[in-house]
């Protein structure tokens, strides 16, 4: 234990040594390529910040933020007040940005500088071609690290050798140890670009207690430093996916649910030996997916004509398939071959843009009662197993604690179809009902009929 | 802190003058008493449990009471279950004879078990038996006795008062995970009652059988409960001639009134609430729905203003014999309508286990009302309930909360259908594809040997 600091200090001669002896300069320029950018996510209860970072990508000031940055709950209008910030420069001074919206296939989020702060940006495309664009293994890689927002930020140095480059779907280089922040560049020793930290590499750890047998498994991930960055070749061919919807609209639909992955024992009882299958749990209702004659239980195994390929762990595969239906757009024709059976049969789908989501749907806050309603959309209908038929209501979005109408039992997802005995068929209906119930001061109570995981209840909230 | 010992010291005065009191007392107890004494046995039980794989076994303590001359008696079902393999009952002589279970119902938690008279007799061994008193003329403050097995401490008596002539609870996974409490409200005592005395009787002064200890709140200072007598007479009554006892099912799921007649423009005492009712049951066929209001039974009243009166209006319909046609009038705003269904066997959610050792796989056929609480389309499959590492479930990846669907693409219909297929396993193992479910994904496995 106590030989490891010099063991790192070691491995920072060696990395020093091995990158060019310019770096000072290479650093300096390239620490214009990338920002902080702190915004809020307002709920019914509170205005939450948070931080990411970003990589400039063109000079209109565009801004790409790695996906998992925000809560895939939070609706694009409860994202507030974007402020982008230079590294190392103080934090009381910054920049408006405007959210633009998240692509589908890359997940990023992009978001825009305002004109007067775009000054001094370098796009991450003019650090294109310096030296090759894909990393030899061994090769030692360097990259930017952001300090948090009470050290304004400041930049600081990262590096490491690749280790191995995988196919997860995305083309990922491995390194011995962290050389970016999640979201911002690494180059390689003449300063050329070779991809964007990726979050999400973890390292497994065994926990002992004194007090439980046993060691238990636990994966610790760094969410403010990476050991991993996606390839460049990932990354420039996509950087024109600027969404022009906020919501990421048009936003391509197979219409399945569950495409889950084979392990080679099975993929080999099914006599594919040198490709990929996953089973297509349930082909929804009214899909293009349904319309084509996709079945349930249907084995998917190609693509447009090319087969599945075999990806490692087995679950990458969902991913590529997924990543290859967001590549494309709504009108699109998609040729699936598929086995049924023993047979093998080719279904042409043509692809949709998808029904509204949860994200989209009409929202309203009820700040009396303490409950957000929204509209029922489709995805509500597929994960309450019922039919479009049996579409109504709306769905408790928000149910605030300790008011009366979470103590008489209502919960946050739980659908309301009847207000006072009354059928709620849609948003519109239950807004309008609700608005009345919560200006009449001499209401004493209300009375739902709610339904969760299929059994329904009446529930009597006591206002007053 | 003071005060706390002063009062100690005061009742360390005063108990032995009430002890002097107190002998008379005890040296009265009634000769129905003293007979019901010799009529409470000790049940030692072996059972086996298909969790985790394999075949393993264990071994509990509960209590009985003889009923009747040819060697019936009476516990619950959590004591003694279908899956029991070695009956042992010591009576009061302290001898021990083996039992055999009669019949099982954990509906009210009882179960009938009958002593191995041969062996009785061969022995030439002695017993008496007690009879049922009317749990229906108890009163809350009226003195009763638990007699039992408490943590295996063979014919304990203790005394406590009626709490409470009519509680209700029912739970969902009460008895061993089977549903419990649906069809008869709880005596509540203050009588002791630990674990081991389950399936002992509740008695009044005169040895009367009124109920059977049943259960007991963990960590709560003497909230006891028990089957009410006149409950379990039915259900002896049904187990010594059927082994169990069948009931109709409509699929209602009920609610109590209470507070809710204006808002249903109800008189007081009148109807019952609908909160739920079960998808695809025939209630749900018949088009009622939550929030409806069941008004009568075959033109019989209904009236479920409090909970303790909903497992009477339960009964009703489950005492009806499978398939038999009903008119529920039923009140929807200001309508009322009848509406005719025919009821369905009344069947557990938890359905018959099994192992199937070579695989290492435990299953539990998935039941007709599995199905509907899980949204399932129907009861095809078993559900996964235990796997042991290493062998070929677990290796290929299947574990517990899994429903296997289909096996060498045969649908899984009854646990026959797998069970032929380890049979087959055993005799030439190769390897076997396995359908499954899990939260509306499918997915293959493959077992291999």
């Amino acid at each position: 234990m106590k030989r490891s600091p010099l063991l790192l200090l070691a491995g920072i001669l060696i990395s020093g040594s091995a990158v060019g002896a310019d770096l000072t300069g290479l650093w300096a320029e390239r620490i214009k390529s990338v920002v902080a950018v702190e915004f809020f996510t307002e709920t019914e209860l509170d205005r939450r910040p948070s931080f990411a970072f970003g990589t400039v990508i063109d000079d209109k000031g565009t801004i790409i933020l790695p996906g998992p940055v925000m809560n895939q709950r939070a609706r694009p209008d409860q994202l507030k007040d974007f402020r982008v910030y230079r590294p190392g420069v103080p934090a009381s001074d910054y920049a408006a940005g405007e959210y633009l919206g998240q692509d589908r296939y890359t997940g990023w989020h992009f978001v825009r500088v305002e004109e007067s702060g775009r000054e001094g940006l370098v796009p991450i495309t003019t650090f294109v071609g310096d030296g090759p664009d894909v990393p030899a293994i061994t090769e030692e890689v360097w990259g930017i690290g952001l300090r948090k927002k009470d050290e304004d930020f400041a930049p600081y140095f990262l590096s490491g050798r690749v280790a191995i480059i995988q196919t997860l779907p995305q083309r990922t280089g491995v390194t011995t140890l962290e050389v970016a922040s999640p979201g911002l560049p690494v180059f390689n020793g003449q300063g050329g670009f070779l991809g964007l930290g990726a979050v999400g590499f973890g390292h497994s750890y065994v926990m002992f207690s004194e007090r439980a047998r046993g060691g238990q498994g636990i994966v610790l991930v760094d969410s403010d430093e990476c050991a991993a960055f996606l390839l460049a070749e990932e990354i420039l061919p996509n950087l024109g996916r600027v969404p022009s919807d906020v919501f990421g609209r048009p936003m391509v639909w197979l219409g399945t649910n569950g495409l889950e992955p084979m392990d080679p024992e099975v993929a080999r009882f099914l006599g594919l030996e040198s490709q990929a299958g996953l089973v297509v749990s349930e082909v929804l209702e009214n899909g293009p997916a349904e319309k084509a004659g996709l079945q349930d239980r249907d084995i998917l195994l190609e693509l447009d004509g090319t087969p599945l390929p075999r990806l490692k762990p087995d679950s990458v595969v969902v991913a590529h398939v997924e990543r290859e239906i967001n590549l494309r757009r709504p009108g699109d024709t998609l040729e699936l071959t598929v086995l049924r059976g023993s047979e093998r049969i080719g279904i042409s789908v043509v692809l949709e843009d998808a029904p509204l989501t949860p994200r989209e749907a009409e929202q309203h806050f009820f700040e009396d009662l303490g409950l957000t309603i929204r509209g029922f959309t489709y995805a509500d209908g597929v994960v309450r197993r019922v039919s479009m038929a049996e579409h109504s209501g709306v769905i408790a979005h928000f149910v605030k604690a300790n008011t009366p109408i979470s103590t008489a039992g209502l919960r946050t997802d739980d659908w309301i179809k009847e207000i006072d005995g009354v059928e709620v068929n849609d948003f519109a209906q239950a807004r309008d009902i609700l608005t009345a119930i919560e200006a009449d001061a001499t209401r004493n109570e209300i009375v739902l009929l709610a339904s969760r995981g299929g059994e329904t209840a009446v529930l009597r909230v006591k206002l007053r | 802190m003071f005060s706390l010992s002063r009062s100690i010291a005061l009742h360390a005065l005063i108990l032995p003058a009430l002890t002097v009191i107190c002998i008379p007392v005890h040296a009265a107890m009634s000769p129905g008493f003293n007979h019901l004494l010799d009529a409470v046995v000790r049940i030692d039980v072996r059972e086996v449990s298909f969790e985790g794989g394999t075949r393993r076994f264990s071994s509990g303590v509960g209590s009985g009471v003889i009923l009747s001359a040819d060697g019936h008696i009476l516990t619950n079902a959590h004591v003694v279950s279908p899956q029991a393999v070695d009956i042992n009952i010591t009576l009061s002589s302290l001898e021990r004879v083996g039992a055999t279970l009669m019949g099982w119902d954990h509906w009210t938690d009882l179960a009938l078990l009958k002593l191995d008279l041969d062996e009785v007799n061969r022995r030439q061994l002695n017993f008496t038996h007690a009879d049922f008193g009317d749990s229906d003329q108890l009163v809350p403050g009226q003195t009763v006795y638990a007699v039992g097995t408490p943590h295996g401490l063979t014919r304990t008596v203790t005394r406590g008062i009626i709490s409470n002539n009519r509680r209700y609870f029912e739970s969902n996974t009460g008895v061993r995970g089977y549903e419990t409490g649906s069809f008869n409200t709880w005596l509540q005592t203050d009588a002791a009652i630990n674990p081991g005395n389950s399936g002992g009787p509740l008695v009044d002064d005169d040895g009367a059988v009124v109920g059977i200890n049943s259960r007991g709140y963990m960590g709560a200072d003497n909230l006891g409960f028990a089957i009410p007598a006149n409950t379990a007479k039915q259900i002896v009554a049904e187990l010594s001639e059927h082994g169990e006892v069948t009931r109709s099912y409509v699929g209602i799921v009920p609610g109590s009134l209470r507070d809710l007649e204006g808002f249903y423009s109800l008189e007081l005492n009148t109807g019952m609430l609908i909160n739920s009712v079960d998808p695809g049951s025939p209630a749900a066929r018949a088009g009622l729905r939550g929030g409806d209001i069941l008004m009568a039974i075959n033109e019989t009243r209904v009236d479920g203003r409090f909970p303790e009166q909903l497992p009477g209006i339960q009964n009703r319909i489950a005492g009806k014999p499978v398939g038999s046609l009903l008119k529920l009038t039923v009140k929807r705003g200001t309508q009322n309508n009848d509406h005719e269904v025919i009821t369905e066997e009344l069947v557990s959610r938890v359905g018959e286990e099994w192992a199937l050792e070579r695989w290492g796989l435990s299953v539990r056929k998935v039941s007709r009302t599995y199905a509907r609480e899980n949204q399932l389309p129907d009861d095809t499959g078993v559900l996964v309930i235990g796997v042991q590492s290493g062998f070929p479930a677990a290796v290929a990846g299947l574990s517990r909360g899994d429903i296997i669907t289909k096996i060498n693409h045969e649908a899984v219909v009854s646990l026959d259908v797998i069970k032929a297929a380890h049979a087959a396993y055993e005799a030439a193992p190769a390897a076997v594809l396995i359908e499954a479910r899990r939260n509306f994904r499918v997915s293959l496995y493959v077992l291999k040997p």
